[in-house]
């Protein structure tokens, strides 16, 4: 089957749509984001029944169904528990625009806490620099600059001086 | 943790975006670029209904019939005002700053209306069936915003 050559010009035009929300963050995340945004600090909680410690908190655990109550600190470190390198731009929701592809996105469990946490990661998107198990930190906007929520975290970075285990 | 600090109600602002492409199609194309490039505006007639729409389709409304670019007549540029409104607050989906009037169109001979400014009047002087003509931009790009606004005649 042959198409006859189209010759009308087409017309199309970029849109873009944009919906500025406010949501409340609620109890557990008030409290993350607060601590996260003044004294630069992860809170994670601990569940009473499994210990299973999770971060950003949530009122019920979410292994165990029961409501959880003992606030711990976790540190700044963690190790990456799995990650993906994005061709496509991701739409940052705190600012609504596109981040530039390409750039790595990771989850990292933070010492001492059980749930993994996703955010960008700061190294080069070869897929041969970057490996699960690596160290990771978080590198925060400085205390005048973080606005409570989570682009106060810019990203995490890997500890210098680690080498891939073969 | 020992201290127990009252951390009160928080708020959180973001956004939901949807980046994309507005596809005009092929009669809506060619409504756009008759209009770009000649001023006149095309609207398409169902033979079935005997009805003209403004603006044009790829499908009649009423009955369903595929319409193509052989159906497509000219009309206006001229019109009648429908109905209007006075905008007075500013949402980003509008494409100019509020106050401004919206108005519904109907274009000499055809059987639908469109949405679009009404600007050069005062709101009071409007009325429901006034005469109406259109402002064209000077520079014209393809979009509906190559009418400027309608203005009574």
């Amino acid at each position: 089957m042959t198409r006859e050559p189209f010759e009308q010009e087409l017309v199309s035009i970029p849109m873009v749509v944009d919906v500025p929300y406010r949501f409340a963050a609620g109890k557990y995340m008030s409290r993350f984001l607060i601590e996260l945004r003044d004294n630069g600090r992860f809170l994670g909680i601990r569940c009473p029944s499994c210990n299973r410690v999770q971060m950003p908190p949530r009122i019920v655990c979410a292994a165990c169904h029961v409501k959880n109550t003992e606030w711990v600190e976790l540190g700044q470190e963690g190790t990456l528990a799995g990650f993906t390198i994005m061709y496509l731009p991701l739409t940052d929701p705190t600012t609504g625009k596109p981040h530039k592809p390409p750039f790595t996105y990771g989850s990292v469990r933070l010492d001492g806490c059980d749930s993994v946490f996703d955010h960008f990661v700061n190294i080069e998107p070869d897929i041969n620099k970057i490996w699960v198990g690596m160290r990771m930190k978080a590198v925060l906007r400085s205390k005048k600059q973080r606005t409570g929520d989570l682009s106060d975290i810019i990203y995490f970075e890997p500890i210098e001086g680690q080498d891939k285990v073969t | 943790m020992p201290e127990e600090k009252d951390y009160g109600p928080f708020e959180v602002d973001q956004h939901i975006t949807a980046h994309s492409r507005y596809y005009a199609g092929k009669i809506g194309s060619l409504f756009y670029t008759t209009l770009r490039d000649h001023k006149k505006f095309l609207g398409i007639k169902c033979e079935t209904c005997d009805k003209i729409f403004w603006p044009p389709r790829g499908t009649c409304g009423r009955c369903f019939s595929q319409l193509s670019e052989a159906d497509m007549v000219e009309i206006g540029p001229n019109g009648i005002l429908e109905t209007f409104t006075l905008v007075t607050y500013h949402e980003p989906v509008h494409p100019r700053k509020a106050p401004f009037i919206y108005g519904i169109i109907k274009l000499d001979g055809a059987d639908t209306g469109m949405a679009h400014f009404i600007d050069e009047v005062a709101f009071e002087q409007l009325e429901t069936g006034m005469r109406v003509r259109p402002v064209f931009e000077e520079e014209r790009k393809a979009n509906i915003l190559d009418i400027k606004h309608f203005k009574p005649v």
